[in-house]
């Protein structure tokens, strides 16, 4: 995968020039054996396995930095397996992130609260159902399920809810952008204000002091059961993602959208409803990562800017605009966090995350999978 | 009486009036073009057409509906459909992607139908299916993008400039395309830099100047008005 050049596809070099291409990382990289050494290593270290290499190769660095004390392979994994869980419940609100802006353009920094506010509407409605017995290993009932099925409708109510009543009044004005990344910003404080009138700055727990043991599994990795039940569901969540972008009419327009809405609208398609949908299912995604936190983590109104940053990092490492790209970018964010806690305190944990991330803004700014300027 | 009728419709950007008081009209299975300089409205006018644009005074009309206030999604359900001059695929998809949003509005077997119509017409596109527009080349392009708005099978096919950046020999494989989709009988309306040759395949044509109607006719007495040449036609 190092040769440089090795993802272009086959024929790029002998079609026409074409007036709009924009991908000049690739043809650089093309170019590059004409260009002397220098600019060949340039290129490479700019390259998508380059950028990949030099984030490990720091981490790493920072390991020996730290001391290199003598972790056991036994802990690394466990943290590894760990970090990739806490990127499964980042990747959720990521790739909302990564719609959202493929779509419309914005940052919306007001996903953290939707975050929140699907794990408190999942605590509420825990607190109206009879808690039943546990399920198998895990350490929540069904009221947690039946929990998860309502609060990801709910908050894909109340993103729509947010849009009609501010971005879309901004939309028909042809505000720019920049107001409606302040709108978002604007909106996270109102949301998260709601969130401490209805429930208070208390913290809160689905459950009580219930037992969570965790289960022994091969090469003596510890995991609790719940967290597995966490990661499988998001993967879950993330294929069902592709396969309705890739596979449905809904989802073939939200990408089209995405790549150009005015010519969406040519080829018949209504952008608004492609928009409205597209704010249902970022809010979906954004309440499950919610309710999947609070079961291993209290709950707390900020809870959703401490998210917020995470999932920004995971969405601008991937290439913002790219679900794949959220869903790597999330991983890498996730790994990286628990797995500094084998070297560092774990309150540091972000702050690596967030220097690789600059790492790529430097190196890479349109991410992993983000095209050139996008 | 007319397909589609565009009646004195005055418009413009904000406030900037860039149309005044044009009139055109398309009958059914004509193909019309619409020639003049630079900065003329050609592309506004074909804005205004789609409901991209709405027009501030004046009326158009698409056989007996009035859709100067459609959007374009309306419009389209109504069978007419726009390639415009530039960005005109989605780069991002792939070529049978482009294709199927083109058919948003169809069923999912009339979609496969209209894609073998398409590919009939281009057969190279079907060897590209899987292969994504944004790395096409330019007359590969303009065929996905002409391609897709055929999807619907449109009564009225709107072109902003089919052979804007194409080598002359594309140019006229994109012409001789536009004659073959026009004698299924779909009507054409064309804007066109390229006056004289798009003068000689349409039956009908209008001259824009400044905003305005300056002359209209046969296209072939167009081509030998000598006036419409001396100014428009560079002879």
């Amino acid at each position: 995968m190092s040769e440089p050049g090795v993802d272009r596809p086959a024929d790029r070099g002998a079609g026409a020039p074409s007036p709009q291409h924009d991908d000049t990382d690739d043809l650089a990289m093309a170019e590059a054996p004409r260009r002397g050494a220098g600019k060949r290593i340039t290129a490479l270290v700019h390259s998508r396995v380059g950028v990949i290499v030099l984030v490990v190769a720091i981490f790493f660095a920072m390991w020996l930095l730290g001391g290199a004390q003598p972790v056991a392979t036994r802990q690394l994994l466990t943290l590894a397996v760990w970090g990739v869980m806490l990127g499964g419940v980042l990747a959720l609100g990521s790739i909302g992130l990564t719609l959202i802006y493929g779509v419309l353009k914005f940052p919306n920094f007001s996903h953290g609260a939707l975050v929140a506010i699907g794990a408190y509407t999942a605590f509420a409605v825990m607190a109206v159902l009879p808690e039943g017995p546990r399920l198998g290993p895990f350490s929540f009932g069904w009221e947690f399920l039946a929990a998860l099925v309502v609060a990801m409708p709910v908050v894909g109510l109340v993103a729509l809810a947010v849009d009609r009543v501010i971005y879309r009044r901004l939309r028909n004005q042809n505000a720019a952008l920049v107001l409606f990344a302040m709108a978002s910003l604007g909106m996270a404080f109102f949301l998260r204000s709601g969130i401490y009138m209805i429930w208070g700055p208390d913290f809160h727990f689905f459950y009580q002091g219930r037992p969570n043991p965790a289960l022994n599994l091969p090469f003596n990795v510890r995991v609790q059961a719940d967290q597995l039940f966490i990661l499988a569901l998001a993967l879950a969540l993330v294929l069902l993602v592709y396969l309705l972008l890739t596979r449905t009419r809904m989802g073939k327009a939200m990408r089209a959208t995405a790549d150009n809405p005015q010519l969406a609208q040519v080829r018949g398609i209504d952008t608004e409803r492609v928009i409205a949908w597209t704010w249902v299912l970022s809010g979906a995604l954004a309440a499950a990562g919610g309710a999947m936190y609070g079961l291993t983590s209290q709950l707390r109104p900020e809870m959703g800017f401490w998210l917020l940053l995470p999932m920004f990092a995971g969405t601008i490492m991937g290439g913002i605009g790219s679900p794949l790209g959220a869903l790597v970018g999330a991983m890498i964010i996730g790994i990286v966090t628990q797995m500094s806690a084998a070297f560092l305190n774990p309150a540091y944990g972000p702050a690596i995350a967030f220097i690789l991330m600059i790492v790529m803004l430097i190196l890479r700014p349109q991410g992993l999978f983000g095209k050139p300027g996008g | 009486m007319p397909l589609l009728n565009v009646n004195s419709i005055t418009t413009g950007y904000a406030d900037m009036e860039v149309l005044t008081d044009v009139s055109i009209a398309v009958n059914e299975g004509e193909i019309v073009s619409i020639i003049g300089p630079n900065g003329a409205g050609k592309s506004t006018l074909m804005k205004a057409v789609f409901g991209l644009l709405h027009p501030w005074q004046g009326s158009i009309t698409l056989g007996d509906r009035d859709i100067s206030r459609y959007s374009p999604f309306e419009i389209v359900a109504q069978r007419m459909c726009y390639v415009p001059q530039v960005a005109n695929v989605f780069t991002t998809l792939s070529v049978e992607e482009n294709l199927e949003l083109g058919g948003f509005t169809l069923e999912k077997r009339e979609i496969d139908a209209a894609k073998e119509r398409v590919y009939e017409l281009f057969p190279v596109l079907k060897e590209r299916r899987r292969q994504k527009a944004g790395t096409m080349s330019g007359g590969q392009r303009q065929m996905v993008a002409m391609g897709s708005a055929l999807m619907l099978n449109p009564v009225l096919l709107l072109l902003d400039e089919p052979s804007a950046g194409l080598s002359p020999k594309l140019v006229d494989m994109i012409f001789e395309r536009i004659v073959t989709i026009n004698a299924t009988g779909v009507a054409v309306l064309m804007v066109e830099q390229n006056a004289q040759e798009s003068l000689r395949m349409a039956h009908r044509g209008y001259v824009l100047a400044n905003g305005e109607n300056r002359f209209e006719g046969a296209a072939k007495s167009l081509l030998e008005d000598p006036e419409v040449g001396r100014l428009y036609l560079g002879g």
